[in-house]
Parts: C-alpha cells; structure tokens; sequence
C-alpha cells in the first residue's frame, strides 16, 4: 500500500468506526440490534476509529518501504503450483525494507464507493423500522406453530404463582405467552376467557376484519439484529363506540383473552376492556429467552 | 415511486444497516485477530501444532469451533491470514465451514429453539461436521491453484520475514478489515435487496412446499441462502417455519452458516469463485442429501422412543 493508500484505507475505517460509534450514541442502535450488541457496537466503533487515526497520521513506515521496494528484487511471479512443493523453505530474508504486497484487493477509491454509496443510501431512506409490510414478512399476521406434549405441565397454578396481576386483578402475560398458547390445547384451556393486560404497539388488523372493528397488538423478538426479527402479534376487538388507539402507538391493552378458528387455524384473541397508552420500553425488541 | 416500492426502499435500508451494524464490528475484530496473527504468528507453528496425518488434522480442525467460537463472519479474515501463513487449507476449510454450526452457542441457541430438544440440536452439529470434513478432506487432494486466489497463496512458498511489530500489524489488520469488509457490504447489499423484494418466507409459495421433504429442503436452503441469518440465531427462525419438517429445518440451519449471500462475497476474498461455486453446490446437495436422510431415516427412530419432538419455542 502506498502511503495515500494508507491514509485513505485510515479515513474509511474512521467513517465506519465513527458511525457505530453515532449509532450507539443516538441511541438508534436501539432499533437495530438486540440490547447485548450494543456496547460491543461502541467498543468495536472505537477500535476502528483507532486503527483508521493510527493509520491516518503514522503511514511513514509504509512509504519508507515503498522507496525500497524497488531493491527487493526477488522474482515474485514464480509459479506456486501443485508441483511446486510447499515444504520448500525458499528462504529470503526481506529486512525491514521489503514493501512488496502480497495482497491484491481493491483500491481505497473502489471500497470507499463501493461501501459509501450503499451506507448513505441505506441512512437517507432507513425509517429505523420496519413497514407493515415488512412487519408483515416478520410473522405480524402469522398464525403460531403448534407445540407438543415435550414442554412441562403448565397448570392454573403456575399462572398464579409467576404472572403478576395489575390493579384490576388482570394478568400481564407476555406477549409470546398470549400468542403461542393458541398453539397449545392446555394451555389454550387455561388462557381461555383469562382477564389479562398485554403491552405493546399498535399495528392495523388484516385478518378477520371486515367489520373494522379490530386492530392487533405486537412485539418483536429478536437475538441478534433486526434480520432475524419475529413478530408476534394478538388480534383486539374493540366494543362498539370505544375509543381506540393510533397505529404505531406504545398500549396497555386489557381484556379477556379468547381463541377463535379462522380459516382452520386457531388465533389468539383480546375483547377489549380498556387500552391506555403506555411508556415506550428503551428498546422495544424482546430477546429470546 | 409507489408506496410499495418506498416501504420496500425503507426496509431494505433498515434491513441493510441492521446486518452491517452488527457484523462490521465482529468483521472487525476477526481484522485484528488476524492482523496480529500475520505478524507474529512464525511460519511452521502449525505444522508443529497439527497432527502429521493430514486426516486427523482436518478431523481435528473441524472440532476447533468448540474451543475457538467464531462467527461466520469473523472466520473468514481469520483463516485468509492463517492461510497465507502456512496452515493447511484443508484444516482452514474444515473449520471454516463448521465452526459456525459446531460451536457451545449455536448449540445452546438450536437446543433452545426446539424446545429443549438434544436430538436436533445434535443432529445440526452432527451434520455440518461431517459435511465441513468431508469437503476439507476433498480438497486436501486438490492443488491449491484449484481453489485460493493467488493473494492468498502467494506467502505459501516462501519465507518472508517480515518487520514482526504493531505498526505491521496494524497495517495488516488494514488492509484486511478493507479487503472483507467490501466483500461484506456487497453481499449485505445483496441480501438486504433479495430480503425486501424477492423474498416472502411467509408467502403461500414456501408453505406449499413443506409438505414434501425433498422439495422442502431445496426450498429452505435457498430461504437460508437470502435470509443470511447468524448461526446463533437462525434456529428460532427455523423452529418456526411450522409447515416444515424436522430434515428441512435441518437443511435450513446447515446450509445456511456455510453458504450465504453475504458470505460468498466473503469468501471470495480467499478463493477463487469457481470454487465458491463448487462449495456451493457440494454443501447444497451433501445438506440436502442428508437432511432428507435423517427425515427418513433417523427421525422415524427417535420419533417411536418419545411422544413428540417439539415444534415451537
């Protein structure tokens, strides 16, 4: 590498290292990656400003080699085929003078267009979240997989003993619980007509919903980044002349939760009680457990 | 532009930074490690390391990712300058390969997913270890001039000495951490792009084809391909595609941490792409092969020993 090689390889690193490093400041790592990343994002964004600063102001030994790069004059273009053994030791001994490179990767001009074009572009038009339609390729409106016998005996009892109550004596479930009971006949029979309160954002009702009458509560899960989100959602039906949320804000729902069979398929559903708003969590992602 | 291609332009920018926020940092890190072992690292450690049975070394390279877990993003600078640096390609590929898969997170992470099952879980390891060897111990037959693109075999016939200080090593975790890190936003770009336009794994398409195992497992492994999921957390994924059987989830979270689409541009940086396409259509058909195998053969066992495998987290 020559030494404005160098240096402009130096100032990409400090362009990436300093947009982790905005990221985790703003706080819109929040919308992207799961809590556990976030720190990493910071320390990795340093270490790459680091490294781009370092080589930014300290090419020296990097042109000093190439002004005597000319004297190494080995033949480098001996062939290294399969006859050519590998055990050789063909030994030479470069000093500190030899800058021959033995990489051939691109120019700084071809990675720094060929990684800025797609980063400005992806930072113009980000909304830091998903459309509908996207939430929609995440499972937003897709129905919960069936469990089995394997996972342990889940009675009223447990229900009692390890989901807290809110002032009106209505279970707050979490989300994934509401949703994949659909997916379990016992647990279904305990859930069934159970007063429960669920916290989440507010997202339109696309499935059994001619009348209007319905929105569907969601949350994310997530392990990693944004790419392997899971949306699980339960349907709310509003009483005639209820107030109702916007979508995309922050609720508490409460109700009774039911199950109904649409198209063959069994959904988890909330008779509205009452929604109120809600503070919006940090990070909206829940992690997989 | 209509709404729907802006929504689609919105996501797959969300999508694309998603991926690349979280992966440059470890792309990063796996720069530095193998910046610092370029410099330091004296040729020949690892012929005194690695057995002399050229076997064995692959069987035991392929075992690495349980002491030395690594993504599948990180591997990849890791053994280019392991490479360049003397250690057989063969035991690089074999633990390039499984790694991902063969590792105490991926592990922990399927076991989970599925429910506390052991039976997946080891069957995932199982598979993407024999899988990893098998191509490794190929490819120890082959010339390198079949597969390595020529920088990266360039120091592999000689001895250079080199400067051994941090300035050469900052300089070769540089050039490393431009050269993947390229290669990692185009592929990024790819499957951002193939995620947000191409791609519905909720689609009626895909739940058509699970009812079938060997259709199921094609179509899973090309889902794979485009979602360019994390090892560690592909198997959630997967556990939910409920439509599909056990051998096409397999296939999903086997194929998947070996071949990607963001990961062909990352290999691209070690091997030659005719190569790339030879790994991919071996890890293609020796995951599918197997996956429909252990659907019909193996999980029928299993299945008669307990009342059900779990099929949901």
């Amino acid at each position: 590498m020559t030494s404005l090689d160098t240096r402009l390889f130096g100032f990409l690193a400090c362009l990436w290292g300093s947009l982790l490093i905005y990221f985790y400041h703003s706080t819109r790592i929040r919308d992207y990656l799961d809590v556990g990343f976030h720190h990493f994002i910071m320390v990795g964004g340093i270490g790459m400003l680091i490294l781009g600063i370092y080589s930014f102001i300290n090419p020296k030994s990097q042109s000093e080699k190439n002004k005597t790069s000319q004297s190494c004059d080995h033949d480098h273009g001996h062939r290294d085929d399969e006859q050519h053994s590998h055990d050789h030791n063909h030994c030479h001994d470069h000093g500190d003078h030899c800058n021959h490179d033995h990489e051939e990767g691109h120019g700084p001009f071809v990675t720094i267009l060929l990684t800025l074009a797609p980063l400005i572009l992806a930072m113009t038009y980000t909304k830091d979240k998903l459309s509908n339609g996207g939430m929609a390729k995440k499972g937003l409106y897709e129905k919960p997989a069936l469990t089995s016998a394997n996972i342990p005996p889940f009675t009223r009892e447990d229900l009692e003993k390890n989901v807290p109550k809110n002032e009106h004596g209505e279970f707050q479930l979490r989300m994934i619980s509401a949703y994949y009971a659909a997916g379990d006949l016992e647990i279904q029979d305990i859930f069934d007509g159970l007063p429960v309160e669920l916290e989440g954002r507010i997202a339109p009702e696309k499935i059994n919903n001619e009348s209007g009458d319905r929105l569907r509560i969601f949350r994310s899960i997530i392990t990693c980044c944004a790419a392997d989100l899971q949306i699980v959602g339960v349907a709310l039906e509003f009483p005639g002349g209820s107030n109702r949320p916007q979508v995309e804000d922050w609720v508490k729902a409460s109700g009774t939760l039911t199950f109904e069979t649409v198209e063959g398929d069994v959904l988890p559903l909330l008779k509205i009680r009452e929604v109120i708003p809600a503070e919006e969590p940090y990070s909206e992602f829940r992690r997989r457990q | 532009m209509t709404q729907e291609r802006q929504d689609q332009l919105a996501d797959g920018s969300y999508e694309f930074l998603a991926i690349f926020l979280e992966g440059l940092p470890f792309i990063f890190l796996g720069t530095l490690v193998s910046g610092f072992l370029g410099t330091y690292l004296p040729r020949g450690t690892f012929e005194k390391i690695l057995p002399k049975n050229n076997t064995l070394a692959v069987l035991m390279s392929g075992l690495l990712g349980a002491v030395f877990p690594v993504c599948e993003c990180a591997v990849v600078p890791v053994i280019r300058r392991l490479v360049k640096n003397g250690l057989p390609v063969s035991c690089a590929l074999a633990y390039m390969l499984a790694a991902p898969i063969f590792n105490p997170v991926t592990a922990i992470s399927t076991y989970k997913a599925f429910n506390n099952s052991p039976e997946i879980a080891l069957s995932r390891l199982a598979m993407g270890y024999m899988i990893a060897v098998f191509i490794a111990l190929i490819v120890a037959r082959k010339a390198h001039s079949f597969f390595l693109k020529e920088s990266v075999k360039a120091e592999n016939g000689n001895e250079h000495h080199h400067p051994r200080n941090l300035n050469a090593a900052l300089n070769n975790s540089l050039r490393d951490l431009m050269d993947v890190g390229l290669y990692f936003c185009i592929g990024v770009v790819l499957t951002a792009i193939l995620k947000t336009t191409v791609i519905d794994p909720t689609d009626d398409f895909w739940k058509e084809l699970a009812d079938n195992s060997i259709v199921g497992s094609i179509g899973m492994m090309f889902l794979a391909f485009v979602l360019s999921l994390c090892s560690t957390s592909d198997a959630f994924i997967a556990a939910n595609f409920h439509n599909f059987k056990y051998g096409p989830k397999l296939a999903f979270m086997v194929f998947g941490p070996m071949m990607d689409a963001k990961l062909i541009f990352l290999y691209s940086t070690v091997f030659k792409w005719k190569f790339i396409l030879f790994l991919f259509v071996t890890i293609f058909i020796l995951t599918g092969a197997l996956s429909i195998l252990f659907e019909t053969q193996i999980l029928p066992g299993w299945m008669s020993q307990q009342t059900e495998i779990p099929l949901a987290p």
